[in-house]
């Protein structure tokens, strides 16, 4: 049982130098991994699993991608011990899944928080810190400094059923990293968040793998998988489909994209001309546009800074895509 | 009250059995584990070789049982099983079962409308409502928490957080079982205190007024006192000269009264309606007619057909056991040497100061009807046990269904050998191991008092009713513990409903196992008395009566009686296995009988339930943590 003293728990934006899979050592190794659901008689009923072969290394952020009934749940709970494997096998630090002392490294956010309802967030956190066996000096420090981190400090003494699904998501969070674990599974980790509460989830995944963790997470958000994850395993009916780093897997090889502003319409012209020539073929020239999320939150972030009524812009109904913000064009 | 052979144990006596370890609770408990881990290898080496196949499986449970004892029992951490049980406390709390104690309050407050005030004994009336209602509302209450809160914490995936984290399969099952105790017990202290006040206040009553005064011509007067209305009754008196005395017995009670020098009476509060006797019981022989030594005495009928079969363990399962299956009744006969001897250990001044009491609870069986109005006579006789030295004989009118409380005198006019003289108890009557030997014979020619090893007794000391009340709630907390553990175990492989309709049968064949146990004694002794379930079935269609042989045709009954033998055999092994909780339920019977719970007694029901504690909590372990928690 190892316990470390020092909270490490990441209120620290990402950004810093980030090396990923420095130490290549395995956390997660599942061999052959196969679950089959059966009813009552023994029947089968689903294959959800076929003979899943990932390894999970240190320090990297591992997403597990697929469509809904794709069996990333299932990988998850077979990882935590929650199902036993039909057949194949799953290590975690090197021990089976199966066995409870690998809990103690291990920090697990459900796809619902299940959490009771009738404690509240101090008392959650604190009850889960006494399943590590921390001591109450420990536990008092740990539960404040996560109440903090994950913002709910106003709301600390409140039982969890007058909690919005965002607060209550928090609190999941928060008592997944009770331990400072060094492998986190987070399952769903963005659904029920609003966007802020998003990206905020997403700077704190980055932030705990820049303290050298391990993340694994499975999620159908595909924006949030491409944000973060260093590499993916894409499932499908139970099927690995694709493994590798997400950069690789996204690189568009025979498209190049060029940002550029300041161009007038001629120079756009000149342009397609320079490509054409050169025997390439002009796909698409036109202005970006922003991302809802990000225009959300940049609405949130300035009327944060300047509270009171915003003034809605009239934009015109431009029948070429011209936007006042917008001075760039892209090709 | 009639106590049965195994009352008499110590607590030894109930887990050796010296001359009979067959029927020792040490032995129904090691066959109870061997079985229970037989069982439980066999039925999860299937279980995983369905799951793994046939060599995997045999891994598969080597490994569990290995994590057992290597991991989980070691690595069990009291913060954690302290966290699981506070946690199931506040569970139990949020469900609002505190209710129930206002619920209680609710019933003691309508008791008035169904005790019946009128009752000889409102004593007894009132304990053994206060104890049934507490004991029945805390059962049912230990069935419903137990049975409900895990599997709900696995169906709304709660379950998910706790088992992610270093929680062992057993701070789960502990932690669940020591918080429902503790709400059990938080129950039970209130209600136990409350019980205590009813009992004591509903039956205290003051006389104020003393009527119909007469002053004996040898000094001393003679009285009533004046009627309490809402307790029905009043009582008549005689002081001696010196102006005190007390008054008769009625409805359980009497009072101490005093005349005081300026002519008013004094009349103290209610006595003797609650208490709890201290008996010493001796070991007992029978004499017949003739005056030879005779183990039953003498057999009036009716006692045989009242059945029973004793709780024998595994002797009485297996068929072996002998000598009585209840204590019966033994009869000795008026007017001849038949008489009942009673040798009492430890008769000794220290405990016995200036007289010693005696309690006798007789039966009297009448073969003509005789002097109906002063009842059977019968008489006390003081013998050395093995001198021919003895007292005078101490006449008595048997007082029948009721202790009749009477003193010893410790000097006594009697024989010596051929020569009479005054005889002082301790000096001539018993011998150097301080054993006396009582002889109760019955003087009426032709009638006959009935007597069991636990109609006389010495009564060397008083226990105050407050405490004998605790013990009785020890005893439904026992219960209670006993029931929770069941519920859990359940509840660790079955839904809610399904955990809570087990345990409750396990509740039900717990109670109803002696007749179990009668069925199948009927069926080995080839007596007609109905017969199992299918017999029975038929019997009731066909409106048969009990005794009569079977009117089928000789296949039928013979497959029918097959079969039912097999079914009664079945549950008869299910019973023997099961908590004997009728005889838990019984203490409730002495605190209301006025009787001491001794300390034995506790001790056994203390160590069966234990036992079956950490028989459910290793059971359920194992169905737990083989368990798919997400599936």
């Amino acid at each position: 049982m190892d316990t470390e003293t020092n909270v490490a728990v990441a209120d620290t934006p990402a950004g810093a130098a980030t090396e990923p899979a420095a130490n290549e050592s395995v956390v997660i190794e599942t061999r052959n991994l196969s679950k089959i659901y059966r009813d009552f008689w023994g029947r089968k009923k689903v294959h959800a699993l076929k003979s899943l072969d990932i390894e999970v290394r240190q320090g990297e952020i591992f997403g597990l991608l697929g469509p809904n009934g794709s069996g990333k749940s299932t990988t998850i709970k077979l990882i935590l011990g929650l199902l036993f494997p039909t057949s194949g096998r799953v290590l975690v630090f090197d021990k089976d899944a199966g066995e409870t002392q690998k809990n103690e490294r291990i920090g697990y956010l459900p796809e619902e928080s299940y959490l009771y309802k009738f404690l509240t967030a101090e008392e959650t956190l604190d009850f889960y810190g006494r399943l590590f066996d921390l001591s109450a000096a420990e536990r008092r420090e740990r539960v404040s400094k996560l109440i903090e981190m994950v913002g709910l400090q106003g709301a600390k003494s409140r039982q969890l059923k007058e909690y919005s699904k965002g607060m209550t998501r928090r609190v999941g969070l928060a008592q997944a990293l009770i331990n400072d674990p060094d492998l986190i599974l987070l399952d769903e980790p963005t659904t029920g968040l609003d966007p802020i509460g998003t990206r905020e989830m997403k700077d704190l995944i980055l932030g705990l793998r820049d303290q050298g963790k391990t993340v694994l997470l499975c999620s159908h958000q595909l924006a949030d998988v491409q944000d973060v994850c260093d590499r993916v395993a894409i499932l499908h009916q139970g099927e690995l489909k694709e493994l590798g780093r997400v950069e690789d897997l996204l690189k568009v090889q025979d498209i190049t994209e060029v940002h550029a502003t300041g161009l007038s319409d001629e120079a756009k012209r000149e342009i397609a001309d320079v490509i054409s020539r050169h025997g390439g073929k002009l796909e698409s020239m036109d202005n970006p546009t922003a991302t809802m999320e990000d225009l959300f939150l940049n609405i949130v972030r300035e009327s944060e800074a300047r509270p009171g009524a915003r003034r809605v812009s009239q934009r015109p109904d431009s029948a070429d895509g011209q936007s006042e913000s917008d001075s760039g064009g892209s090709v | 009250m009639n106590l049965q052979p195994e009352d008499f144990w110590s607590f030894e006596e109930w887990f050796l059995r010296p001359d009979a370890f067959l029927e020792s609770a040490a032995l129904k408990g090691i066959v109870l584990f061997v079985l229970a881990v037989v069982l439980g290898l066999l039925l999860g080496y299937v279980i995983s070789a369905a799951r793994y196949g046939s060599g995997e499986g045999f891994y598969a449970v080597a490994r569990a049982i290995r994590d057992f004892f290597r991991f989980d029992l070691p690595g069990t951490a009291p913060r954690r099983v302290l966290a699981l049980s506070r946690l199931a406390f506040k569970e139990a709390v949020r469900r609002k079962v505190l209710y129930v104690v206002g619920l209680f309050v609710v019933m003691l407050l309508l008791a008035g409308w169904y005790l019946n005030p009128q009752s000889d004994d409102p004593g007894r009336l009132y304990i053994s409502f206060v104890l049934t209602a507490t004991n029945y509302l805390v059962l049912a209450l230990a069935l419903f928490i137990s049975a409900f809160s895990l599997p709900e914490d696995i169906k709304n995936r709660t379950m998910y957080t706790i088992v992610t984290k270093p929680v062992r399969a057993t701070e789960i099952v502990l932690g669940r079982m020591i918080g429902f105790m503790a709400m059990g017990t938080v129950i039970l202290v209130p209600m136990g205190l409350l019980s205590y006040f009813f009992v004591v206040r509903g039956l205290d009553h003051t006389h104020y007024e003393v009527e119909e005064l007469v002053e004996l011509p040898g000094g001393g007067y003679e009285g009533e006192t004046d009627y309490v209305p809402s307790h029905h009754h009043s009582h008549s008196f005689t002081l001696g000269e010196d102006g005190l005395g007390t008054t008769d017995s009625v409805r359980g009670h009497r009072h101490v009264v005093l005349r005081q020098s300026d002519g008013t009476f004094e009349i103290g509060p209610p006595e003797g309606a609650l208490r709890a006797r201290v008996p010493d019981y001796g070991d007992m022989v029978f004499r017949d007619r003739g005056g030879n030594l005779d183990d039953q005495g003498i057999d009036v009928g009716s006692e045989r057909l009242a059945g029973g079969y004793g709780s024998a363990g595994m002797a009485r399962l297996i068929g072996v056991t002998g000598g009585q299956r209840k204590l019966l009744h033994g009869y000795i006969e008026g007017g001849t040497l038949g008489a009942a001897e009673y040798t009492f250990d430890q008769v000794n001044p220290e405990r016995y100061p200036d007289n010693i009491p005696i309690d006798l609870s007789l039966r009297a069986y009448r073969s003509y009807k005789g002097d109906i109005e002063t009842g059977i006579r019968g008489s006390i006789t003081m013998k050395h046990p093995s001198k021919p030295i003895e007292s005078n004989a101490i006449p008595f009118i048997v007082d029948e269904y009721e202790v009749d409380e009477r003193m010893l005198p410790l000097n006594i006019e009697g024989t010596d050998g051929t020569e009479t003289r005054e005889l002082n108890v301790f000096e001539d009557l018993v011998d150097e191991e301080g054993r006396l030997t009582v002889v109760i014979r019955c003087l009426d020619r032709g009638q006959y008092l009935g007597a069991t090893p636990s109609s006389a007794y010495l009564r060397p000391a008083e226990n105050s009713f407050g405490w004998n009340l605790t013990k009785a709630y020890a005893s439904i907390w026992l219960q209670m513990a006993m029931i929770t553990a069941f519920g859990v175990m359940f509840s660790t492989f079955l839904t809610g409903p399904v955990a809570m309709v087990a345990t409750a049968v396990v509740v039900l064949l717990g109670f109803s196992a002696e007749q179990v146990y009668d069925t199948r004694h009927y069926i080995d002794a080839g007596q007609n008395r109905g017969g199992g379930p299918i017999e029975s079935l038929v019997r009731l269609i066909r409106q048969d009566a009990m005794t009569t042989e079977l009117d089928v045709d000789a296949l039928a009954g013979k497959v029918i009686k097959t079969t039912d033998a097999g079914i009664v055999y079945m549950l008869d092994a299910l019973a023997t296995a099961l908590p004997n909780l009728p005889k838990m339920v019984g203490t409730a019977e002495f605190a209301a009988s006025g009787f001491d719970i001794f300390g034995a007694l506790l001790a056994r029901h203390a160590t069966a339930t234990l036992g079956y504690v950490v028989l459910a909590f290793v059971i359920s372990y194992f169905t737990l943590k083989s368990r798919e928690i997400a599936a």
